[in-house]
């Protein structure tokens, strides 16, 4: 392989190479690219925010939704005492 | 002990104890957190009731053996999370038949590096996403994009990105090669990020 990897190669090798599962080589390569290639360096910053901007996206709402409220009411009431 | 502590112990010892407006008045609180965790692994909404049912019956069972280490959401969310698992392992997973899309790279010239690079909108999620983030429509995309991924990719991001498994864990629950692991994160993350650079790009809503 290339000391220096494709574009292509490194967008497709970004998750194993945040975790450190790829051999010295392939992670000194890029880690190379990533300095000299601002698209894959932002492609990069991206996926490493990701985690972050879905966790506030996806936190749970204020209120549980009526599903939520439902299966409480369904236990309740299984466990001999049936809310209004 | 703070009087938010004490009370809560208290509900426990009564829900335990049988009473369900104790329960109900523990479970409450935590309710929304409980359905959300399930709804993000179970992604459809019958399938969410029926795990949510089942953990809260598993949780009123087991709070005789709740012992106070840890706080009584993060035991309850747990066991949540592993009747959302269970549920999962259960049904017929459609999705996981199906081939899987191609990867939302590129465009890439012949040698596999991109083309036209100065012309590409940057991709700035630090500060775009994060100030995006906070409104309502931003949070539909997400929510819709999590939804379209396949079962098997979608399970994968939840337990790492949203949940902060390792990857050793996820890849014993899910009884994968910690490779395929992050190969399904991976693919997720790109799918996910692409429809969020759309999204803030002006492309698809």
């Amino acid at each position: 392989m290339k000391l220096l990897p494709s574009c292509h190669d490194v967008q497709t090798d970004l998750t194993e190479y945040a975790e450190g599962a790829l051999p010295f080589r392939r992670r000194a390569g890029i880690w190379l690219h990533l300095l000299l290639c601002r698209v894959c360096a932002a492609f990069f910053r991206g996926l490493m925010a990701l985690p972050g901007v879905s966790k506030t996206a996806l936190a749970p709402p204020e209120a549980a939704p009526d599903a939520a409220l439902k299966a409480l009411a369904a236990v309740q009431a299984a466990l001999g005492k049936p809310k209004p | 002990m703070t009087d938010a502590a004490s009370s809560e112990s208290d509900l426990i010892r009564r829900a335990a104890a049988g009473d369900s407006d104790a329960f109900g008045a523990l479970v409450q609180p935590h309710l929304s957190l409980f359905h959300n965790g399930i709804h993000r692994i179970l992604g459809n909404v019958a399938d969410t009731q029926d795990a949510l049912q089942d953990a809260l019956m598993s949780i009123h069972r087991d709070l005789p053996r709740f012992e106070g280490r840890s706080r009584f959401s993060s035991w309850g969310y747990k066991v949540c999370l592993n009747a959302a698992l269970m549920v999962r392992r259960s049904r017929v997973r459609i999705h996981d038949m199906e081939r899987p899309e191609p990867l939302a790279l590129g465009p890439f010239d012949e040698r596999g590096h991109h083309l036209e690079t100065d012309r590409r909108p940057e991709w700035q999620v630090e500060a775009q996403a994060h100030d995006l983030v906070e409104r309502q429509e931003m949070r539909e995309c997400l929510a819709r994009a999590l939804d379209e991924l396949p079962d098997s990719h979608r399970i994968v991001f939840v337990l790492k990105d949203l949940e902060d498994w390792d990857t050793d864990e996820i890849a014993r629950h899910l009884q994968l090669a910690p490779g395929t692991v992050r190969q399904r994160l991976h693919r997720s993350r790109v799918q996910l990020q692409a429809r969020l650079r759309d999204h803030v790009l002006g492309g698809r809503p």
